[in-house]
């Protein structure tokens, strides 16, 4: 293995074909060693098929994948210096959790020594607060330790990297705030690379170095969460990382006015005129009670719904000759809540209105 | 209210439960009694039975020891000899064949059970013998062979005849077999054989063991099959019992024989299954 | 039947021989012996026309009879129900122990069966026989049977059988596999181990095969001395590793060369020499077995009136003769045998010359019921 190597994941146009069906399409990215990157999603778009081609359950139909600078064309699942953690843990059910551990160490050759392979199943089990689950029948075992014993047992190999398979996807929801948590320090502890398969965008922003979106068999944005979150390059990364509410017009010239269809004009940071969507983050929005002003730029409305939210509050509003719009405000910032049938004021930052070409 | 419930309950169980249980009080623990009656029996001058209490029957059983010597030998050696073709065609079917074929492969396997087993024994007649796979073979220059009415008859007969009670259970259990273990057995490191051995084949052991106490239970009771391909020569303790009712009438010493047989055949099952059971390793397999 | 063809057999050929051993046509004791229950049955000639004599009605529409496989001309039977309008269900089967274990045990349903000459006074004895009614039997002469053949289907003056054909048991040898020439039982127990070695077959039938093997020996046929028994099982027991089978059903083996030579009925014997001359049919001049097959109406028969019907059929002369044509045995009956053609009365098979016929003994009854001998060869066979 060549130590110059940079990434350890690099996908050199790779496609995958099913019959007519083209699940992945001519992708070039590459995983930097030591981060924690999320491939992100709705189910369908190519991400699960990725993560198998880098496990070497699939072979790509065109292009090459490279891990750690090696290209992996025809080397078999076992050859590959990855492990995976399988969505539904695939844990071998007649096998104790030790003896799931220990798998991988007992498949090496030339033969890892009995006593050297079981210290290491013990520290991979400590590792993961299992300690003292050795000798346990895997359904006998919850759900979240089940994910752990499916975590010690890829990295108790030590491999370049960790590929997970929407790994909290059967938990429920405080387990898997708590498992994001552990997954993140674990990667930190052992420091190589994690690639996560994962449909949900807040466990994708809440626990990656990078996120990487997917649809429709391409990649469509790879960065840091916040920027994919602040600055999403598409209308597809917009939606699907968060919640928006979408407005259509057109940009006037001199780029700096957003004319809405009923006449109401916006102001924007500088873009290229023309047809556009622009795209609010609820939470941009900042709302006022009270009558709402004439200026053409407010967004005045009527609140329909409130939603409590615990930490925060959502708000519908009817905003008038335009339609609904979500807004989330703080609890701080809504000590005094405004009652559904109440008349608002919305406004935000120009900055915070993402615009995308129609 | 809640006891009224429960003798309901009591009620549709024992109802549920009467006709097998008048079934085998009928046809399995009655003819069972009147064999254990009979064994003590003496033989009529003409045959048949006459009553008595007697352990001659018992103590003539060493007479049959080459009969049930070959049984004990050729029953488990033809179940294995059926598991070893078997589960690859099972394996095949249940992970190599397209989902869409298996229908019909899987009924490739059942449809010659349509056909009575005394019609597809008495077609190896033709095949083994001297018009049939012979005279083939000795048309490319084989010397004359002599197949019929030898063990290799005999064991082929059986593995043609019990192959599919072989694959049908351990088809159902490497079906139920769920693949990305396969998968995570191959990126723990595994090469294809050892997830075979590690993954696969300790995950079919139900239906491996179903297969082989089936074929080994029909086995140890065969008659048909060395009577036809055998020549009469190789010897189950069917063929015994057959001869002590309808040739020599001897009933008390056939079902002393019986007797034994069923004995034995209890005997070695629970032992060769906790044996098995151990082999298999000292945990619990638990699919489904 | 012509000469089967010297080729591995064909589908159609094969489903053929099924159904004619399925009607009992071909293949002796062996699908029986297999089937053990008596499953090989049928019912033949379905087929006749609805003109029906008076009596008719008293017949019922069915009747069983039980008989030895390859062992009546299926015409006769179409013809009877073409007369009578009684369908007759035949049931076949592979040995005299056979039909007494099935007798004894009940339930059998059979209106008439084929029992041979030294098992009848053991039937009587038991009450599973009653004497005929001779008068039921106009087409029966007892006068011109040989009474060689018909004295032991009478017990006490009163007939309990009478003689459907007479034979011998001696050997078939296929001449153009062993050249080496075979007369007695010393020389077919000795080329079994030798020149024939997996390729000779003896009888499912204690009676022929512990009684051969007994005269090859120079014991008696049939002997129950226990000395003399335990030569004759020491014999068999070394004979066995060579043989090809145990089996009373020998001609398909025979015909499709398989075996080379087997111990063999007169009937199966003429059988094989028409089809395939190279086979050829030998007595022992040591001694062997002549016998004679009778039929009798078991004293269970539900329809008797059938039973009679049948026998008195196939008791008339123009009747019996096509019998004898079809299954090669020879007949006891002298209408009968002026009615056969020469070629059949000169067959050598058929009619032995006297002098062949003079060391050979009649089966004895206490061969059927001694323990010993039936012991002995279930031993033999599970040896």
């Amino acid at each position: 293995m060549t130590a110059a190597a940079v990434n350890d994941i690099e996908f050199r146009s790779v496609s995958k074909r099913y019959g007519e069906v083209l699940a992945v399409s001519g992708i070039d990215v590459a995983v930097p060693k030591g981060a924690f990157v999320a491939l992100l999603g709705p189910s369908g778009c190519g991400k699960t098929t990725c993560l198998r081609m880098i496990g070497g359950f699939e072979q790509p139909s065109e292009g090459t994948v490279l891990i750690d600078g090696q290209p992996m064309n025809g080397v078999p699942p076992y050859r590959r210096p990855v492990n995976m953690v399988f969505q539904h843990y695939a844990l071998f059910p007649h096998l104790d959790v030790e003896a799931n551990v220990s798998y991988g160490l007992r498949q090496r050759r030339p033969r890892i020594e009995r006593r050297e392979v079981a210290k290491r199943t013990a520290q991979a089990l400590e590792l993961v607060r299992l300690g003292g689950f050795a000798k346990r029948r895997v359904h006998e075992m919850s759900g979240g330790q089940q994910q752990r014993v499916a975590l010690a047992r890829a990295i108790v190999n030590r491999p370049a990297v960790l590929l997970l398979d929407e790994p909290l996807a059967a938990l429920d929801r405080k387990l898997r705030t708590a498992m994001q948590i552990e997954l993140q320090s674990l990667q930190r502890e052992l420091g190589i690379t994690f690639l996560l398969v994962t449909h949900d965008q807040e466990e994708a922003l809440s626990m990656s170095d990078y996120v990487c979106v997917m649809n429709a068999g391409q990649i469509v944005q790879m960065a840091p969460p916040q920027e994919v979150y602040d600055r999403p390059r598409t209308l597809f990364v917009a939606d699907f990382v968060g919640k928006t509410n979408r407005l259509s017009g057109t940009v006037e010239a001199g780029g700096t006015t957003l004319r809405l269809g009923d006449g109401r004009a916006l102001p924007v940071v500088a873009q290229t005129p023309g047809a556009v969507t622009a795209v609010l983050r609820p939470e941009a929005i900042r709302l006022d009670r009270g009558e709402c002003s004439e200026r053409m730029d407010a967004l005045g409305g009527t609140v329909t719904h409130r939603i409590f939210l615990g930490n925060a509050v959502e708000y519908a509003v009817a905003i008038d000759g335009l339609g609904e719009m979500l807004v989330t405000a703080d609890r701080s910032a809504a000590r005094d809540p405004a009652e559904p049938g109440e008349r608002v004021n919305l406004s935000f930052k120009p900055e915070s209105l993402l615009v995308f070409p129609a | 209210m809640a006891t009224r419930a429960g003798t309901r309950h009591r009620f549709v169980t024992a109802a549920l439960a009467a006709p097998a249980a008048l079934w085998m009080l009928v046809f399995l623990v009655l003819p069972f009694v009147a064999m254990l009656v009979f064994a003590f029996g003496r033989r009529a001058p003409e045959g048949g039975y006459l009553p008595g209490f007697t352990f001659e029957q018992f103590l003539n059983l060493p007479a049959r020891a080459a009969a049930f010597g070959n049984t004990l030998m050729l029953a488990p050696a033809g179940a294995l000899l059926c598991l070893l073709v078997a589960y690859p065609v099972a394996y095949y079917l249940a992970v190599k064949a397209a989902p869409r074929h298996r229908l019909v492969l899987v009924s490739l396997i059942v449809v010659p059970f349509w056909t009575s087993l005394l019609v597809r024994t008495y077609a190896w007649m033709y095949i083994l013998g001297s018009r049939g796979l012979p005279n083939l073979l000795s048309t490319i220059g084989l010397p004359d062979l002599r197949m019929l009415n030898t063990p290799g008859a005999v064991l082929v007969g059986i593995v043609y005849g019990y192959l599919p009670l072989m694959i049908m259970p351990i088809y159902v259990s490497l079906e139920k077999l769920d693949r990305r273990l396969l998968d995570a057995s191959a990126d723990l490191g595994a090469r294809p054989v050892s997830t075979f051995l590690g993954i696969t084949l300790p995950l079919s052991l139900p239906g491996v063991m179903t297969g082989v106490a089936l074929v080994t239970i029909l086995l140890l009771g065969e008659y048909l099959i060395p009577q036809l391909l055998g020549g009469g020569k190789v010897f189950f303790i069917g063929n015994a019992l057959v001869d002590l009712f309808l040739q020599s009438r001897n009933w008390p010493f056939g079902s002393a024989i019986a007797v034994t047989l069923v004995l034995v055949v209890v005997v070695v099952l629970t032992v060769a299954m906790r044996i098995a059971w151990r082999f298999a390793g000292t945990r619990r397999v638990d699919l489904v | 039947m012509s000469k089967l063809p010297e080729k591995p057999i064909s589908a159609e050929a094969l489903t053929a021989q099924f159904m004619r051993l399925k009607r009992g046509s071909v293949s002796r004791r062996h699908f029986l012996g297999v089937t053990g229950l008596g499953l090989a049955t049928a019912v033949l000639g379905r087929t006749g026309s609805f003109s029906l004599e008076a009596h008719a009605q008293d017949l019922g529409s069915q009747m069983s009879l039980a008989t030895w496989p390859n062992y009546h001309d299926p015409a006769s039977f179409e013809a009877f129900t073409a007369k009578t309008g009684v369908a007759v269900e035949v049931n076949v089967f592979g040995s005299n122990e056979e039909m007494l274990a099935k007798l004894q045990a009940g339930g059998t349903g059979w209106d008439l069966f084929v029992p041979t000459n030294y098992t009848i006074s053991t039937y009587a004895k038991l009450k599973l026989i009653d004497p005929l009614d001779l008068s039921k039997l106009p087409n029966y002469s007892a006068k011109t049977e040989t009474a060689r053949f018909t004295q032991e289907g009478v017990i006490d003056g009163q007939t309990y059988a009478v003689p459907k054909n007479w034979g011998t048991t001696g050997m078939a040898i296929n001449t153009d596999k062993l050249k080496t020439p075979v007369t007695s039982w010393k020389d077919f127990f000795e080329l079994a181990q030798t020149e024939a070695d997996g390729r000779a077959m003896v009888h499912d039938y204690q009676l022929t095969t512990i009684g051969s093997a007994l005269v090859s020996l120079g014991y008696k046929f049939n002997s129950v001395d226990p000395a003399e028994l335990a030569k004759a099982e020491e014999l068999l027991v070394k004979v066995k590793p060579h043989l090809f089978a145990i089996n009373s059903d020998y001609q398909p083996a025979m015909r499709a060369t398989d075996a080379w030579m087997t111990m063999c009925w007169t009937n199966d014997g003429a059988q094989l020499n028409r089809d395939m001359p190279e086979i050829a049919f030998v007595l022992g001049k040591d001694g062997g077995e002549i016998w004679s097959d009778f039929y009798a109406i078991p004293s269970s028969a539900a329809n008797k009136a059938a039973g009679y019907a049948l026998l008195d059929f196939l008791m008339t002369p123009e009747n019996a003769v096509k019998e004898h044509i079809a299954n090669g045995a020879p007949t006891t009956d002298s209408r009968v045998l002026a009615l056969l053609p020469t070629e059949v009365t000169s067959n050598k098979i058929v009619y032995p010359d006297e002098a062949a016929l003079t060391p050979l003994e009649f089966g004895a009854a206490v061969t059927l019921t001694d323990p010993a001998r039936a012991e002995v060869m279930a031993r033999f066979k599970a040896a």
